[in-house]
């Protein structure tokens, strides 16, 4: 190729780049437009099939339901007005506003209501996740039916707390008969209709869901005329779409990278103490009788002492990037029993009550041996903190084994078929409304998420006691409660996971502490 | 040629049902998948209502019976997290993926053959050096590492390309809206570039270090020389015979480039948000979507032998020695 060929043809590929660059900032979201970058898609757009936390985030502006979650953790009515309790506990009515609408203009009644929890409960469905795996089986579902036109009953097995049954109801997301008994399921997964102040417009998978605002909507503020909920798996890259000011809000930012967020003047960091209960299980189960420690952790002088062994503030700060305050409880602020205090972190203490015990050091210094065991992958710097504990539990003469698993294909049915221990690294997704909700973990001994197994006789009891009292009984029973449980502790208390959202300066928004992105109250600033 | 095609029609069968009983048996030496599609507080009874209704509580040996019976009827069963067929989720996904694939091949080839052409001109130059040791750079560089490199230099730093995302000109082609297609172009490249740079280094630094020794190969052989000694000039003569010897290695390699490419591109399509398939199965492997990573394993199995049989087919054209009996 000649040199003039060659300048020629560099000469155009640069002019050609050239023309591509004024281009280069559509990619800003103007006033009207709000961009939220989640790290995975959704599965499916169907309202009774919620799998994660990112389809929930979604649903939560696309439907409404009888009562929502505030930021603060209060219940407040949404599509309902208000509800009556029968005398047993075990129905409850609710009344709707009047004019409601789903996003086709069909009217929004009591059938609708009713028939969003017959229809989640129907096992032709066959749907799992959340609303049939979790809510229906806690608040005791049996039927629902429409008494008027405004009014709807939802029918439980028995009595149980208020604040627990409402918030769960609260997490059933609300849609009309009408739409969804005329198309199939696989239909309405890809076009929801819903209840919300957003309706849905378009899902590119795996790339963005845009939702715009319902003209007129009145039950909620929406500021914004369309959202883009974007799909960037790659941590590093939400970060840099953020700071490039092409996304307004992020979740997950990983710790090495606030520093970045914060300097960037583009944006900021937001880190919030979560609702979610991290913590090292004791495992009581007879299936790990034999095992290494496992003897010696069945002492509730030793768990106690265990307690005092791990310095949870500097592991929050070191390893997580963040302060934070050691959990007291395994209930989140403000439920929690205000009368205790974090265990505070205090090496000769947890040395001079292993001692008193009666597992003093060896020859080779070793009280005993036990193995620890954690997810890779997880939780936030999951491995690291397994380790630091495993180093702070050896340093006081119980010579831990650590072994890190991988999370999904290891470490998750390992828990759930309760074969973790005897000691295991956990967390457990609490609330912001219900302490009840928090210790619902362990609501029986043979409960599903007892991963410990733990049976103390008292906690149980109490737990039974707690079925459709008033809220002011039940402070006095969660209270007893969580002296036992900070006396007897089948947990070793860590930390409540902190959340970091990275949030453009142009948005003015206050992140969740329950990993929650409800964002049609955000404004401009 | 047309015993020659099915016979390895023939034996495709038996590779993809050997890849396919593979990947089954791999996915569920991972143990059960039901936890993942169940709530974190789901009890013991819902469990098994989960395990029943995602089909896991059948014998495995069933269960993968099942799927050979349906993908005989070409079902190749729905995902369990979409519930929608499979293979409609993979084919939805396959022109995202097809058009990074084909930008970095086109990229990789039309940049490798001039390059090592040039490399092979000039051998032992400086020139030459230095292109040998920058391939050697870019077959040594990680494609997540040169991919957010990238996006932090180019995408943050200059602004001047987009960060993340795609842009569709397959998909509306075939849906028909040519219009649509043919204005997102620009906008698509633009997409395209960092994303295809990323996939298409290490081919393309490979590739002009392979040009290069075939050409140099070629250059020392006696035709090269007749043809020079009859006076021919060195442009005709690299062109007109030299050239086409030459890039025989290479086109053995791209059937095998594309294939290669495609395991590449979950990398940067994660990296860079690009929604194809390789994003795709790689979600479905995290979350035990079986009947979803059948379904890509079953097409992309289907794409490999196809592109290694019209490898074959146009090696057969290029080299008249080549006899496909």
């Amino acid at each position: 190729m000649s040199r003039k060929t060659l300048l020629l043809v560099l000469l155009m590929v640069v002019t050609a780049l050239l023309a591509l660059v004024p281009l280069a900032s559509a990619q800003t979201p103007d006033e009207t437009t709000l961009v939220i970058a989640q790290s995975v898609d959704v599965g499916a757009l169907e309202p009774s099939l919620v799998g994660s936390r990112a389809e929930s985030n979604i649903f939560n502006h696309v439907f409404a339901t009888l009562f929502e979650i505030a930021d603060d953790g209060a219940l407040v009515p949404y599509l309902a007005t208000g509800y009556t309790i029968s005398e047993d506990g075990t129905e409850w009515t609710f009344t709707l506003n009047e004019g409601l609408t789903c996003h086709d203009g069909e009217a929004l009644t009591a059938e609708d209501v009713a028939y969003s929890f017959t229809r989640a409960a129907d096992p032709a469905n066959a749907f799992t996740g959340n609303t049939v795996g979790f809510v229906f089986p806690s608040i005791g579902y049996l039927d629902a039916r429409a008494d008027s036109d405004l009014e709807v009953t939802i029918v439980t097995d028995r009595a149980q707390s208020e604040s627990l049954r409402l918030g769960l109801i609260s997490e059933v997301y609300i849609h009309c008969q009408d739409y969804y008994s005329s198309m199939s399921l696989e239909e309405v997964a890809e076009a929801p209709v819903g209840s919300g102040p957003y309706r849905f417009v378009e899902w590119v998978r795996d790339d963005y869901v845009l939702i715009e605002k319902v003209p007129d909507y009145t039950l909620r503020t929406a500021n914004f005329e369309q959202m883009y909920w974007r799909v960037i798996p790659e941590a590093s890259t939400r970060v840099a779409e953020l700071i490039a000011g092409n996304v307004d809000i992020i979740a997950n930012v990983p710790p090495d990278q606030v520093d970045a967020v914060n300097n960037s003047g583009s944006a900021t960091i937001q880190a919030v103490a979560g609702t979610r209960r991290m913590y090292i299980g004791f495992q009581f189960g007879e299936a790990f009788a034999g095992e290494p420690g496992y003897d010696a952790i069945q002492n509730t002088d030793v768990r106690v002492a265990l307690q005092y062994a791990v310095d949870v503030p500097t592991i929050c700060a070191t390893l997580l990037g963040t302060e934070c305050t050691r959990a007291s409880s395994m209930v989140n602020d403000p439920n929690s029993n205000p009368n205790l205090s974090p265990y505070p972190y205090d090496a000769a203490q947890a040395e001079a009550l292993l001692d008193a015990a009666g597992y003093p050091r060896d020859a080779n210094g070793v009280r005993f041996e036990i193995t620890l065991q954690g997810p890779r992958g997880r939780y936030l710097n999951d491995a690291n903190v397994v380790l630091a504990i495993g180093q702070y539990l050896t340093d006081v003469g119980v010579q831990t084994n650590v072994e890190i698993l991988d999370w999904s294909s290891e470490y998750l049915p390992m828990v759930r078929e309760k074969n973790v221990g005897p000691l295991f690294f956990l967390g457990s997704g609490g609330s912001t409304w219900s302490a009840l909700y928090d210790m619902a973990d362990l609501s029986a001994p043979d409960a599903g998420t007892n991963y410990t197994n733990w049976a103390n006789a008292e906690w149980f009891e109490l737990w039974d006691q707690t079925a459709g009292v008033d809220p002011e009984a039940e402070r006095v029973l969660v209270d007893q409660m969580l002296e036992v449980f900070f006396n007897d502790p089948p947990w070793l208390l860590l930390y409540f996971q902190p959340d970091f959202y990275g949030v453009s300066s142009r948005l003015n928004w206050t992140a969740r502490r329950d990993e929650q992105i409800v964002v049609y109250a955000a404004a401009l600033n | 040629m047309g015993q020659f095609i099915a016979r390895r029609l023939l034996q495709s069968i038996v590779v993809i049902f050997g890849v396919t009983l593979l990947t089954f048996m791999t996915l569920h030496l991972a143990g059960d998948p039901t936890y993942l599609y169940v709530s974190e507080r789901a009890s013991e009874e819902e469990i098994i209502a989960a395990r029943k209704a995602l089909g896991f509580d059948r014998p495995l040996p069933v269960q993968y019976l099942s799927f050979v019976g349906g993908m005989l009827q070409g079902d190749l069963g729905n995902s369990l997290r979409a519930r929608k067929p499979a293979l409609d989720l993979v084919l939805e996904r396959l022109p995202a993926t097809l058009e990074l694939t084909l930008f970095a091949l086109v990229l990789s080839t039309t940049l490798s053959i001039p390059i090592g052409i040039f490399a092979a001109m000039r051998r032992g130059s400086p020139a030459d050096g230095g292109i040998m040791i920058l391939a050697m750079f870019g077959q040594s560089m990680p494609g997540f590492w040169l991919g957010i490199m990238l996006i932090l230099t180019v995408g943050l730093g200059l602004r001047i390309l987009p960060i993340s995302g795609h842009v569709a000109v397959l998909q509306p082609m075939l849906d028909g809206d040519f219009g649509k297609a043919i204005g997102n172009i620009p906008e698509a490249i633009r997409h395209l570039i960092l994303p295809g740079l990323t996939i298409s280094v290490f081919s393309l630094s490979r590739n002009a270090r392979l040009v290069r020794s075939s050409m140099l190969e070629v250059l020392s052989q006696d035709y090269i020389t007749t043809a020079r000694s009859k006076g021919l000039g060195e442009r005709k003569v690299i062109m007109r015979h030299a050239f086409r010897n030459a890039l025989l290695p290479l086109v053995t390699l791209l059937g095998l480039e594309f294939g290669f490419l495609l395991s590449g591109v979950v990398v940067t399509e994660t990296v860079f948000s690009w929604p194809g398939v390789g994003r795709l199965v790689f979600n479905a492997i995290t979350q035990r979507d079986i009947p979803l990573v059948q379904a890509a394993v079953v097409m992309f199995s289907f794409l490999f032998i196809f592109l290694n049989l019209l490898v074959d087919l146009i090696y057969a054209q290029l080299d008249p020695r080549i006899r496909l009996s």
